[in-house]
């Protein structure tokens, strides 16, 4: 071998193992990267080839496309074509400018049916798609312009849009277009779209609830992108609004039917048990049991019972408000004193529903459409705020007001009951109750109430109509015997049978403490300065007269004429 | 017989040490060897280690190798090691036979050794592919799918090896269970006595000369050419490290038989190969890389054949060039297309 063909030898070598090593690495490199790389590859092949790059070049529309690509459709190869694709004489059809691409403007739910078919059948069945009822109903119509109707009501019970193609929903509601993401529709604030505000403040009670509060601490944890496979556990650990009202678990099945686990319609004026397709869905308590079955993957039968119990004595509650409510608006409009709308013949408002222009009837709307669902809704969803001050205390507010305003008219039982100095003038219905809650077992809690002290026969009378409802088949068999059992050893889950009167008088100790404090620091304070106003006939508080003549010396020697001119 | 007699100890250090080492190894290009196997002990270490944590069942697979990458203490650089050792052993290998081709290393009496090369090249290749589809994310999942497609093809007994491989229709608990005991056990093992047989042959022939060219002077195997090595291992360690912490070892989404992803393709080593797969008719592919692979390795015997009916073709260099330009092509073409 000459040296010639040594150096041959050796440069081969020497660039073969440098380009191998440089590229190979380099080629490791860039798989190692993409491996980590969450981004899924994008292809887009055929017409929406030319759908993108013109919508691209034209500047029109160019963040659906950024959308899509986020999609799972994306990742499918379900490109624009196959949502948009129409025919001749579809409502939405039109050709793409400057192209012969035929186009349906709004995919519907039939649309999406094609692919998801048990899906859109299932929403089809839901209460979800009952909502267009509202808009043509429109009892606000009369009291609100059009226009704000159009933006108002409509925008979000459009859900339930029907079709010129007779389909029914609009699925980018909950799976915003283009990228239809499951976990933006899961995030609680999608609901909270529309399930917000006074007349339902699902998501203000969801987010004060322990779930909305360990979710918001936990979500960044949380991955609300997952697939909810039937039977399969739930694989996040506090529930968004999705998994208990539509994810399934280990017993449930997934559902798009919102109304599959609900057991009231607690948003009519009177609750009652919902049968909405019960043929298909099963009755009232086939839906609590689907219910319960979700809230069972995280807490204990006998809570999740209990809970519910007490939520369901709470719309039963609601409903004989609403009776006292009902009685006197009719006793006001049968003795003339409020009045209906009227127009060529045909009413235009109903006081026991939708009044507008006057006080009971305005008082009545918001028992029912405001308080009134605020009440028996943050009670079944665990938002005790919405239960208690913007529930029952303004349900109660109402109520007085409306008997007040009945006595100022001159009605003579309303003036009885103004007139009343008897501690149970508020309780002018029958009442529920249940010995006890379900978070544990309080020995303080049942001391104080004036009912429970002064009526002796208090419990007897809640057992009638615990068991009238049982009878009236509003409560299940089930339910009553969790009700029974409680109430057969209610000293236990009242907690009166046990003393806990040191730990009270403890606490006791210290509240004397603190009232003596703030008697001494405050209550029994008087500031030295007077006040500018009082109230005395003849007196008219104001600036002393020294001050007053000083004020008035001032202001003429600023404006007296000489002392311009001088 | 005396007891001084019964071990000498003098004559077992003069043939491991002191083994003479022509000069030309004093070049890195030519010193190349041991890496293979340096790599290799960097793998059994790390591999270790990962079985520690590394649970071998479809449910667990990808959330114990999260477990590893995410939660462990310096899990994420063991397993970057054990990733890097990987991808740089092949590389390694490459190189280590770009010498010993492009000098005819394998020439007679070194032909058997040539062909352990080759079957432990093979090996090298299994080891990197069943460690891959052990990660059970849905990139190894459908690699390891179509990896074990193209066993399929193999006349004759195609249908019979992807069974015993998958242990049924497609990739399961069974293919897991098996891949990890190639994996951790029978490849390994196969390689290290391979190896072991490999440096034998080496030791009984002596390092090979420059062809045409006796290198005058040696030098002893130890301390120099030991320290070589150390140098090698202390600098491979570093690179790995330091790709490691550059590029991690990542993991995409669990394994779902259910969800074809839009592209599936195997690991960067077997891009070539899925090159010529993808854009000739299958059966011709399959018989293609058969032939390649029988000229491979029977190359010394099929290089001494040519040499003597056309004395004046170098046909190492030629072939050689074609074969590294080519599977550098279509490793490049794959990486960049998606």
């Amino acid at each position: 071998m000459d040296k010639n063909e040594l150096r041959t030898q050796k440069l081969l070598i020497g660039i073969f193992s440098i380009l191998l090593t440089v590229v190979l690495v380099i080629v490791a490199g860039v798989e190692a990267k993409k491996s980590t790389e969450t981004k899924p590859v994008i292809e887009v092949t055929g017409v929406n080839k030319r759908c993108v790059s013109c919508h691209t070049e034209k500047g029109i529309a160019v963040k659906a496309i950024d959308q899509w690509k986020e999609s799972q459709h994306a990742i499918k190869n379900i490109g624009c074509i196959d949502c948009h694709k129409a025919e001749k004489g579809d409502f939405d059809a039109f050709y793409c400018p400057d192209s012969d691409i035929l186009v349906g403007r709004h995919p519907t739910p039939k649309d999406c049916a094609e692919c998801h078919q048990q899906q859109v059948e299932e929403f089809a069945q839901s209460k979800h798609a009952h909502q267009f009822w509202i808009i043509k109903n429109d009892d606000r119509s009369i009291f609100e312009p059009t226009i704000t109707t159009r933006h108002g009501c409509e925008q979000c019970h459009n859900i339930s849009i029907v079709w010129p193609d007779k389909s029914v929903g609009e699925c980018d509601a909950c799976h915003p277009k283009h990228t239809f993401s499951r976990a933006v529709a899961r995030q609680p604030e999608t609901c909270g779209e529309c399930h917000i505000g006074p007349d339902h403040p699902h998501i203000e009670i969801y987010l004060e609830s322990k779930h909305g509060n360990i979710f918001r601490a936990k979500e960044k944890q949380m991955n609300l992108n997952y697939a909810s496979k039937d039977l399969k556990k739930i694989p996040i650990e506090v529930p968004t609004c999705a998994t208990c009202h539509m994810d399934g678990n280990e017993t449930q099945p997934s559902t798009h039917n919102v109304s599959a686990r609900l057991a009231w319609e607690s948003q009519a004026a009177w609750s009652y048990r919902t049968v909405w397709l019960q043929d298909k869905l099963g009755d009232w308590t086939i839906k609590r049991a689907r219910m319960e079955a979700i809230c069972k993957s995280c807490h204990a039968p006998e809570f999740v019972e209990t809970y519910f119990l007490t939520a369901d004595l709470v719309n039963l509650q609601y409903n004989e408000l609403r009776r006292v409510f009902v009685y006197w608006v009719k006793k006001l409009n049968k003795n003339g004193l409020i009045k209906e709308l009227e127009a060529n013949g045909k009413k235009y408002s109903d006081v026991v529903l939708n009044g507008w222009d006057e006080e009971p009837e305005h008082l009545m709307y918001h028992a029912w459409h405001h308080e009134g669902r605020r009440f028996r809704h943050g009670a079944i969803m665990m938002g005790a705020d919405y239960t208690q001050w913007h529930g029952i205390w303004e349900l109660q507010n109402d109520l007085v007001e409306l008997i007040r305003w009945a006595a100022e008219h001159g009605d003579p039982e309303a003036k009885q009951w103004v007139n009343s100095r008897h501690p149970s003038k508020f309780m002018p219905y029958p009442i529920y109750d249940i010995p006890g809650n379900a978070w544990g077992i309080n020995p303080l809690a049942n001391k104080v109430p004036f009912l429970y002290v002064n009526y002796d026969d208090y419990w007897d009378r809640v057992y009638q109509n615990v068991k009238y409802a049982y009878e009236k088949g509003l409560l299940s068999e089930k339910q009553w015997q969790l009700w029974l059992k409680r109430y057969n050893n209610k000293e236990h889950y009242l907690g009166t049978k046990y003393n806990a009167d040191s730990v009270y008088n403890y606490y006791l100790q210290l509240n004397a403490i603190d009232t003596k404090a703030m008697n001494e620091q405050v209550v029994n304070m008087q500031l030295p300065g007077k006040p500018f106003y009082q109230p005395r006939p003849g007196v008219i508080a104001g600036p002393s007269e020294k001050v007053i003549k000083q004020q008035l010396g001032r202001k003429e020697e600023k404006y007296s004429p000489e002392s311009g001119t001088k | 017989m005396n007891e001084k007699n019964l071990i000498d100890f003098r004559k077992i250090k003069q043939a491991i040490l002191d083994e003479p080492i022509p000069m030309h190894m004093k070049n890195w290009f030519y010193a190349l060897g041991v890496t293979p196997f340096i790599l290799f002990i960097f793998q059994v270490l790390t591999g270790i280690l990962l079985t520690i944590y590394y649970v071998p069942s479809p449910e667990l697979a990808y959330k114990s190798v999260k477990y590893i990458t995410e939660e462990v203490r310096l899990g994420f650089w063991i397993r970057g090691l054990h990733r890097w050792g990987s991808n740089l052993m092949v590389v390694a290998v490459f190189l280590h036979m770009v010498r010993v081709f492009f000098t005819r290393a394998y020439r007679r009496p070194r032909e058997l050794n040539w062909i352990i090369g080759v079957l432990m090249f093979f090996i090298t290749l299994g080891l990197c592919f069943t460690g891959y589809s052990l990660i059970y994310d849905q990139l190894s999942y459908w690699a390891t799918t179509v990896g074990t497609n193209m066993i399929k093809e193999i006349p004759i007994f195609g249908s019979l090896f992807l069974h015993l491989l998958r242990g049924g229709e497609i990739v399961s608990v069974n293919t897991l269970t098996r891949f990890f005991n190639l994996h951790v056990i029978f490849l390994p093992t196969s390689l290290l006595m391979l190896i072991a047989l490999h440096i034998i042959l080496v030791r009984v022939h002596g390092v090979s000369q420059l062809e045409g060219i006796e290198d005058d002077e040696v030098y002893k195997f130890y301390p120099e050419h030991v320290y070589h090595g150390a140098i090698i291992a202390l600098f491979l360690l570093t690179v790995m490290s330091a790709l490691t912490v550059v590029l991690p070892p990542g993991i995409g989404e669990p394994a779902d038989p259910n969800v074809t992803p839009l592209h599936i393709k195997p690991e960067w080593y077997f891009f070539a190969i899925y090159f010529v797969l993808k854009y000739v008719p299958l059966k011709l592919g399959i018989t293609l890389m058969l032939i390649f692979l029988i000229i491979m390795t029977f190359w010394p015997f099929i290089d001494e054949l040519l040499r003597k009916k056309f004395p004046q073709v170098k046909w190492h260099y030629i072939l050689g060039s074609i074969v590294i330009l080519l599977f550098l092509i279509f490793t490049v073409y794959e990486t960049v297309s998606y």
